[in-house]
């Protein structure tokens, strides 16, 4: 168990983070500049926080400012293990020199032969006289993985560590990297700004902006259930909006979106006050013409047009703006597959539901 | 030919440059990893022998080692006029080349390298001696060999404190004015040949070390093409 209270008066703002970190992969999600690296840092030593308290498996790591024995414990003997985002492999050293480093003495059979078996887990056995200099991107993480491994660290930090990296290595490192952490059983915190990488590798996430950690939980749980509309904000959710509470019933409570009544998941709430929900643009069905309109999409219809179309992956990203007095534009997501002849070019008139279940209030 | 000026130059240069590996490197080290108050003026008062007149050189070098420095005297050191003196004034003389062109290098290692070697369980030291050293070896052997010729050409300030004295502090650059003001143009012209060889290899191998981390890093990059290209 990692456990980190960690404040820092940094020029920009103040960072406060509170941190509590099983054997998992803990994914530190955040735009640039919220302090991610910052946090990263200060957990390893490598800069001083103001106050706090680190602990890592019972052992107390650092300790300012709070009651108790104040400890700093140097870098080199807090057994945590830093992948940083350009690698920083050591350039005059080959790949298995860079990985046998940490381990003593480093130029002994024995830890040359702990070097290889660690490269072999990154499958990286075949590059191992290679400089890093002769090392594409993907490959120099995966030597960088390797060695923080070597010297068998209880926390592993990356700091966004697939951000140069094409989508296909990304993948399969990230597979590696998982499958290790559960073998090895190692406390994981990882940093970036991916929402991509954040949803594909972490266990749970901790969302953070100026210094704070705004919401943390299963990455499920905070997608479908952001704690504000900041988080939501920080987590790139589409189509956030206000409204007013109509009416709120067993089966539904009713929405006042700008003169469009729509009908939410059921909630308590009193009639008249304001909520922040959103909609997110996958839950945004379009209704076609030759087709019998479906039980989940019956409510919350409403006629839209096209304002611009942009491909993406499989489909278009729409933007639309209802056939409301308030004209209010929503995005949503059309999959070319699943209903080709469907004209979506700028200007054409479409209806739309949007589901119940998946309006989210927060 | 009389060898002795020729291989006083050489102790002389060499024990120059002993001088220069550990107190230049240290400066070096110190310049371009720390920050403290008076840096400026350390790194200034550093560049001096680069300005100053060799006499001016001279002159203060005689106060610092001379008699009437209260520490020479309690010590009891006889310093001026003997070939460590020369030594003395060839490394002041270097310094500057020494310090400047491997703080340059040293100031080059990405800090990230020596953070991530932090992290791996290394002492302050052995990232000293496996990273940065290492890293920055090129710059400091360039360095080392541009104090050297300075430290070899190094006439002024040492005729002020060592004097020229034949078969004892005559260095090859004294010995080449001697020649010259007894018109012994045939020792002379040997002597300027002899200087004038070593200074041009000095400078040729200054640019080779210096360049060579640029064809390494070509090669790789052809490497690197040839794997993808695969």
């Amino acid at each position: 168990m990692f456990k980190a209270t960690i404040e820092k008066n940094l020029k920009h703002f103040q960072l406060t983070v509170n941190l509590e970190v099983a054997a998992e992969i803990l994914v530190l999600f955040g735009p640039s500049g919220a302090g991610k690296t910052q946090t990263l840092n200060a957990i390893t030593g490598l800069t001083r926080p103001d106050r706090g308290e680190v602990l890592l498996n019972e052992r107390l790591l650092f300790r300012r400012k709070v009651p108790g024995k104040a400890v700093d414990t140097p870098v080199r003997h807090r057994r945590i293990g830093f992948v940083f985002q350009d690698y920083a492999l050591f350039p005059h050293l080959s790949a298995l020199d860079n990985v046998a480093y940490p381990l003593r003495p480093s130029h002994s059979t024995d830890s040359k032969s702990q070097a290889l078996a660690w490269l072999k887990r990154m499958h990286m056995v075949h590059l191992a006289t290679h400089y890093p200099g002769e090392l594409s991107g993907g490959q120099q993480q995966r030597v960088a993985i390797a060695r923080a491994l070597a010297a068998r660290p209880e926390l592993l930090l990356l700091d966004e560590p697939f951000s140069a990296l094409d989508s296909a290595v990304k993948e399969s490192i990230r597979n590696d990297l998982k499958q290790l952490q559960r073998e090895l059983g190692l406390i994981v915190l990882y940093v970036t700004h991916s929402l991509e990488d954040a949803l594909d590798t972490g266990d749970r996430i901790a969302v953070m902006q100026d210094g704070r950690i705004e919401q943390i939980g299963n990455v499920e749980e905070v997608l479908n259930r952001p704690a504000n509309s900041q988080t939501a904000r920080i987590l790139g959710i589409r189509n956030l909006f206000r409204a007013r509470v109509i009416k709120s019933t067993p089966e539904a409570l009713f929405l006042d979106w700008k003169g469009l009544t729509l009908k939410a998941p059921p909630r308590s709430a009193e009639a008249g006050a304001r909520v922040t929900a959103y909609i997110r643009p996958e839950e945004v069905k379009i209704l076609y013409p030759d087709r019998a309109v479906g039980g989940a999409v019956r409510h919350n219809r409403v006629t839209a047009f096209v304002v611009n179309r942009a491909p993406t992956a499989g489909g278009y990203r729409l933007r639309l703006r209802l056939d409301t007095t308030a004209r209010q534009e929503i995005e949503i997501r059309f999959s070319s597959k699943s209903y080709s002849t469907l004209d979506s070019s700028p200007g054409t008139k479409i209806q739309l539901s949007l589901r119940q279940a998946g309006i989210v209030i927060l | 030919m009389n060898w002795h000026p020729f291989l006083l130059s050489v102790q002389v240069g060499l024990t120059a440059t002993a001088l220069n590996l550990v107190v230049g490197l240290a400066l070096a080290l110190l310049l371009a990893r720390r920050q403290f108050p008076g840096r400026t003026l350390l790194e200034t008062v550093i560049l001096l022998p680069l300005v100053l007149p060799p006499s001016v050189m001279g002159y203060y070098l005689l106060l610092v080692l001379g008699r009437s420095n209260p520490v020479i005297s309690w010590l009891d050191l006889r310093i001026l006029f003997t070939w460590p003196a020369a030594a003395i004034a060839s490394a002041v003389v270097g310094l500057p080349l020494m310090v400047q062109t491997s703080r340059a290098a040293i100031a080059g290692v990405d800090p990230t390298i020596e953070n991530a070697a932090r992290t791996l369980g290394s002492s302050e030291l052995e990232i000293l001696w496996r990273i940065t050293l290492p890293l920055a070896g090129r710059g400091i052997l360039a360095g080392l060999i541009l104090a050297l010729a300075r430290a070899l050409g190094e006439f002024g300030a040492t005729l002020m404190i060592a004097g020229n004295i034949p078969g004892r502090t005559q260095t090859l650059p004294l010995a080449i004015y001697d020649a010259v003001q007894n018109r012994q143009y045939v020792q002379a012209n040997r002597m300027v040949l002899i200087m004038t060889v070593f200074s041009l290899v000095s400078l040729w191998l200054v640019r080779r070390v210096e360049s060579s981390y640029g064809r390494t890093t070509k090669k790789s990059r052809t490497q690197i093409w040839k794997a993808s290209g695969e």
